[in-house]
């Protein structure tokens, strides 16, 4: 019987054991576990310039993208195998299912309803019956600590056989395992009648395979004929560790491959001890270089610590856990937040893997092109720039859906890729300000735009996997409203409703905080627009709208006291209020009641800023909560003798920000205006003619003659001779006097 | 034999049968100073069963920060446990001494009165000026008895303590020695001695302590219950326990009350829904089990002394506006957010509490 030493992937004590027996054993023939037509793949990753984390990719040619990936770490058992094999140049070979099998079998599982894995569940409740709570802590502390290559082995296979006892049942993936354990079983024989010697054989596999591989019968070369497959193309690529941490569906998970490392690195030098030393000073060094105190009594106590919490569990070698849990205690002072950068960046890492150049063909290379072909876009690969017009409504002259929304599907296309990254469209201002179904796109190629693409392979294996991860990211880092709502403005864009709602819930625990009217305003408008427009990318936004009503309830709960601020401030507070403002017209859900609540106590406040009184009536006035009575009461009011003029024009100034022509066609209101500067003397006059001049600056020259005619008929004037001296060019003293007052002292408005 | 003159008995007696049964079974190596090996003391406060005897849990929690805290303990480094109020700090070191020594009673009791004296020694004066400095005329703190015996020594409320008394303790923990220059002798600590501390961060009244001091201690953060029924388990027993000896005369709140009582209370605490949803404005007051309990007793003494005898939601709104909004400006914003967004939408469980809350915030 072949050698068959069972591992666990991603084990430095795997990769040890694995090297020390292959060296003891010195097999004629390597197995590993590994899909048998990447076997090819085994020189370049033994190429120099090959440094780990690197993976072996495999994905389908049909549409949709179908992949898999087997990444290698340095302390992968099969990587250190493949290496010692090529060194001593013996015969090495993966044994597994095909990738063109295994594709088309993912393919089919996705299409089962059941749930994807127990064996998850099993793991668990094997390290809970042995006293761990998680089975992390529970491989590393009997398996990764193990330091004699037989033992080892010994208890991955019996380790492999319980868990195959556990977890057997009639799902899909156990029928799964049954078929790769017959097909590995195959490739054995064959390798056996080839002529090599059985016993001088070793079979590296997961550890779960081992007893299946002993006992199961072989797949006949009929059977094997029957699998179903899809094409496919595989390659290597450039690996990271925060990948190899942040998916962990592959094999078993590898949370602080940085970890790992040091283990793998420590165990090399047959110090164990030597990683849990590194792990706690790498913190302690992390925490000076940002510049926390972090002394090395620190450390030696954490060590004595997490050493002590080992003993507890009848181990000398701290797990993970241990050092995490004294890192805390001793370097964190109990709280896990002061030192969660440093944690990260000892467990996991920032390392990137390498390859040499042209050895990576990526799934994302071969998609993109693919997508460039199947939206028509093949002709604007060119060096020269082009431009393309959208029109993302629905094309109702064409027959199939496809074609219907193609230049939908080339704007999620076009804006993906920008969200990449990756140069090849730039996005032209429309001109039409209202037409939201209209895109101009200037697409130019650069070869950058090919190198680029191939950096965003490790983000995913389509463009869209990439996309959805690139957006998770950035939204995990988002630490403020409007930058979570332009994620989430962008994502909707590119035609991701889960990244919208995703950013919906990111925004929803941030906005939380937030006690500035300015951004909750900003962030309203941004919300509204996705969810008033949304349809016309089949974005459902309903879902956005309770935050939408969270968002405007706290900002009619801080709106007031927001307006107690100067005459810079003043300008954004109008602004939200407008932007509030619409938003409370377009959409019916929103508490009006409460909005204009808010608005007439804006309205009737003395203390706040004018010019924002003037505008909350301005609001009132448009929406007809205000009734002419009111207004000249008001006004009355506002504009009267021994008001400060400087406020009585501001507030003037905030009402004449909105329905000039209401104003326009009211005369008594005029009167008042015309009463009001009469009582004021020259100084005061002087203050008032800055804010009033500002107002009417808004108004068109047009609207300024109405003014005028209106004047003129309360001062009894000739409409005409009014007007021509309103519209008349300013004299030199006129605007010597006009420049004197902008040098005017406001110092103490 | 029962003794009931007492209001309460040290933990080592109240648990003497179960300490006795961990020592009698005991099969792991013991430490220096120490009555049984960590592993005992472990199952001491966590539960469990020993030759038939029921153990019962002391502290139900995350039980690694009991392991941590053993560990600790067994380096001879001194214990800081730090927490909210109401986290069961105090609970833990008593238990933790009385299953390690079999002695929980030297405790320095922390207060802004505490002086140096309290943490070293202090004099028989009469005997002093009689027959000048000795042995025989010094007054020994608890924690140098716990040098001299190798035990632990507690101190609670660290933080109350002046800067300078806390600072009493830095050489002793650093060199574990004490000076006695009055006799010139140094009092060298014994094997197995140590201190567990305990410490409030989020009261107001407490004296930051030092970065030297904080370093001399591991440091265990003991969180609030994790999980809402625990929280209701403890205020339900506390509130009945309260209303006994205080002797209320009035109906104990119904379980739907306390429900909806500590949901509120850990949610506002927490800055989340129950069911992790939506994110909410957490309030600058504590809002810990503890408030909770207090809240609900004296909605019981108002039900009784002005009331029915049936807490009303008039009682509880009234209550929980004093709870919640300890700053005007900031946390009637949350609070009014937390009625509309999260309240209102409850349905009709919440209903009359939500109107009654809402008529006092208009």
């Amino acid at each position: 019987m072949p050698l068959y030493f069972g591992i666990r992937h991603l084990s430095p004590a795997g990769a040890k054991h694995v090297l020390e027996t292959l060296k003891k054993y010195k097999p004629t023939l390597v197995l590993i576990e590994g899909p048998s037509d990447l076997t090819e793949l085994m020189d370049d990753i033994c190429h120099k310039k090959a440094i780990p984390p690197i993976a072996m990719m495999a994905y389908s040619e049909t549409v949709p993208i179908e992949s898999i990936l087997y990444p290698f770490a340095e302390y992968s058992p099969e990587y250190q195998a493949i290496l010692w094999a090529k060194k001593q140049k013996i015969l090495c070979r993966f044994i597994d299912l095909p990738s063109s099998v295994f594709l088309a079998i993912s393919k089919q599982r996705r299409k089962q309803t059941e749930q994807y894995s127990n064996t998850v569940d099993v793991y668990q409740r094997i390290a809970e019956q042995s006293g761990e709570k998680d089975q992390e802590i529970y491989w590393e502390r009997n398996f990764e600590h193990r330091t004699n290559a037989v033992s080892y082995q010994q208890c991955t296979n019996i380790f492999g056989k319980e868990l195959r006892e556990l977890s057997v049942d009639d799902r899909y993936e156990t029928a799964e395992n049954i078929l790769r354990e017959a097909y590995m079983k195959k490739q054995i024989n064959d390798a056996i009648k080839e002529g090599f010697a059985e016993d001088k054989i070793i079979v590296i596999t997961g550890a779960y395979h081992v007893e299946g591989l002993k006992n199961c019968e072989p797949l006949t070369e009929k059977e094997i004929k029957a699998l179903p497959k899809i094409p496919a193309q595989h390659t290597l690529m450039p690996y990271s560790y925060y990948r190899l941490s942040s998916r962990s569906g592959y094999g078993a998970g590898n949370k602080a491959p940085a970890y790992y490392e040091l283990l793998w690195k420590a165990m090399k030098k047959n110090n164990l001890i030597e990683a849990s030393y590194q792990y706690l000073s790498s913190i302690s060094s992390f925490q000076r270089k940002t510049g926390n105190m972090s002394s090395s009594a620190e450390v030696i106590e954490a060590v004595r610590l997490a050493i002590t919490l080992a003993n507890m569990k009848k181990s000398n070698i701290p797990t993970l856990q241990d050092l995490r849990d004294a890192a805390i205690t001793c370097l964190g002072h109990g709280s896990f937040s002061e030192i969660a950068k440093a944690v990260a960046s000892t467990e996991i890492g920032t390392k990137m893997g390498a390859l040499p150049e042209g050895v990576s063909r990526t799934s994302i290379q071969s998609d993109f092109y693919y997508k460039l072909k199947d939206l028509k876009l093949e002709r604007y690969k060119e060096l020269e720039a082009q431009v393309l017009e959208l029109d993302l409504r629905e094309n109702t002259r064409v027959k199939s859906q496809k074609s219907a929304f193609l230049d939908l599907e080339r704007s999620f296309f076009l804006h993906r890729i920008c969200v990449l990254g990756i140069h090849f469209a730039q996005k032209q201002k429309s001109y039409q300000e209202k037409a939201t179904w209209a895109e101009k796109w200037l697409l130019q190629w650069t070869p950058e735009a090919e190198i680029e693409i191939v950096e965003a392979a490790l983000q995913g294996e389509t463009v869209e996997v990439a996309v959805a991860f690139s957006f998770k990211e950035t939204l995990e880092k988002a630490t403020s409203i409007t930058e979570t709502a332009e994620i989430l403005e962008s994502a909707s864009l590119c035609g991701m409703p889960q990244v919208v709602e995703n950013a919906s819930i990111v925004l929803q625990g941030l906005f939380v905080e937030e006690n500035s009217v300015i951004d909750i305003a900003n962030t309203i408008h941004k919300l509204s627009a996705v969810i008033r427009y949304g349809n016309i990318r089949h974005i459902d936004a309903n879902a956005l709208l309770p935050i939408l009503e969270q968002l405007f309830y706290r900002a009619c709960l801080i709106l007031e006291k927001s307006c107690i601020c100067d005459n810079n401030a003043v300008e954004g507070i109008i602004s939200a209020m407008d932007l509030l403002h619409l938003a409370s017209i377009n959409h019916d859900a929103l508490d009006d009641k409460q909005w204009l609540t808010v608005l007439a106590e804006i309205s009737n406040r003395d203390d706040l800023n004018t010019k924002a009184s003037g505008f909350a009536a301005a609001i009132l006035l448009e929406r007809g909560e205000m009734t002419q009575q009111m207004l000249l009461e008001e006004m009355k009011r506002r504009l009267s003798y021994g008001i400060p003029a400087d406020l009585g024009a501001g507030w003037f100034e905030g009402l004449a920000l909105k329905n000039k022509y209401a104003l326009i066609s009211r005369l008594s209101l005029w009167e008042q205006l015309s009463e009001y500067i009469d009582t004021l003397n020259e100084e005061e006059f002087k203050k008032a003619l800055v804010f009033l001049r500002r107002a009417f600056s808004y108004f068109t020259a047009s609207e300024r003659n109405n003014i005028a005619e209106n004047l003129g008929e309360i001062w009894q004037f000739n409409t005409q001779q009014v007007s021509a001296v309103l519209n008349d060019t300013l004299t030199e003293i006129e605007q010597e006097t006009l420049q004197q007052l902008d040098e005017f002292d406001f110092g103490d408005i | 034999m029962e003794n009931t003159e007492f209001q309460r008995l040290p933990a080592e007696e109240l648990f003497q049968k179960e300490i006795d049964a961990l020592i009698a079974a005991e099969k792991d190596p013991i430490p220096t100073g120490w009555k049984m090996s960590p592993r005992s003391v472990f199952t001491y406060i966590t539960g469990g069963k020993v030759n038939d005897v029921e153990i019962t849990p002391k502290y139900m929690g995350n039980s690694r920060l009991i392991e941590i805290a053993i560990a600790t303990l067994v380096t001879d480094r001194a214990l800081l446990l730090i927490g909210e109020p109401g986290t069961a700090k105090s609970w833990l070191s008593e238990h933790l001494a009385a299953a390690i020594n079999g002695d929980s009673t030297k405790v320095v009791q922390g207060t802004a009165g505490t002086t140096e004296e309290h943490i070293r020694y202090s004099w028989n004066y009469a005997m002093l000026i009689a027959k000048g400095p000795s042995k025989e005329a010094m007054l020994k703190s608890p924690i140098y008895r716990a040098m001299e015996t190798g035990t632990i020594a507690r101190l609670e409320e660290i933080s109350r303590c002046a800067s300078e008394v806390q600072d009493a303790l830095i050489s002793i923990l650093s060199e574990k020695r004490l000076s006695v220059p009055e006799l010139a002798f140094e009092l060298p600590a014994k094997k197995g001695f140590s201190i567990i501390a305990t410490a409030n961060t989020r009261d107001k009244g407490v004296n930051e302590m030092s970065a030297a001091l904080k370093r001399r201690f591991n440091i265990v953060v003991l969180p609030s219950p994790a999980n809402i029924q625990t929280e209701i388990e403890i205020v339900r027993s506390r509130v009945s326990q309260l209303s006994n000896s205080l002797g209320l005369q009035a109906e104990m709140p119904s379980e739907e009350l306390i429900e909806n009582v500590v949901t509120i209370f850990r949610e506002l605490r927490n800055g989340m829904t129950l069911d992790k949803t939506q994110k909410i404005k957490i309030t600058t007051g504590v809002l810990s089990t503890a408030e909770a309990i207090s809240l609900l007793a004296n909605s019981m003494a108002l039900a009784a002394s002005f009331g029915n005898g049936t807490i009303t939601d008039y009682d509880v709104a009234a209550a929980l506006q004093g709870a919640v909004v300890k700053d005007e400006e900031k946390d009637k914003i949350a609070w009014k957010e937390y009625l509309e967004h999260v309240m209102k939408k409850r349905g009709e469980r919440y209903r009359t509490l939500y109107k009654e809350c809402k008529e006092l915030n208009r």
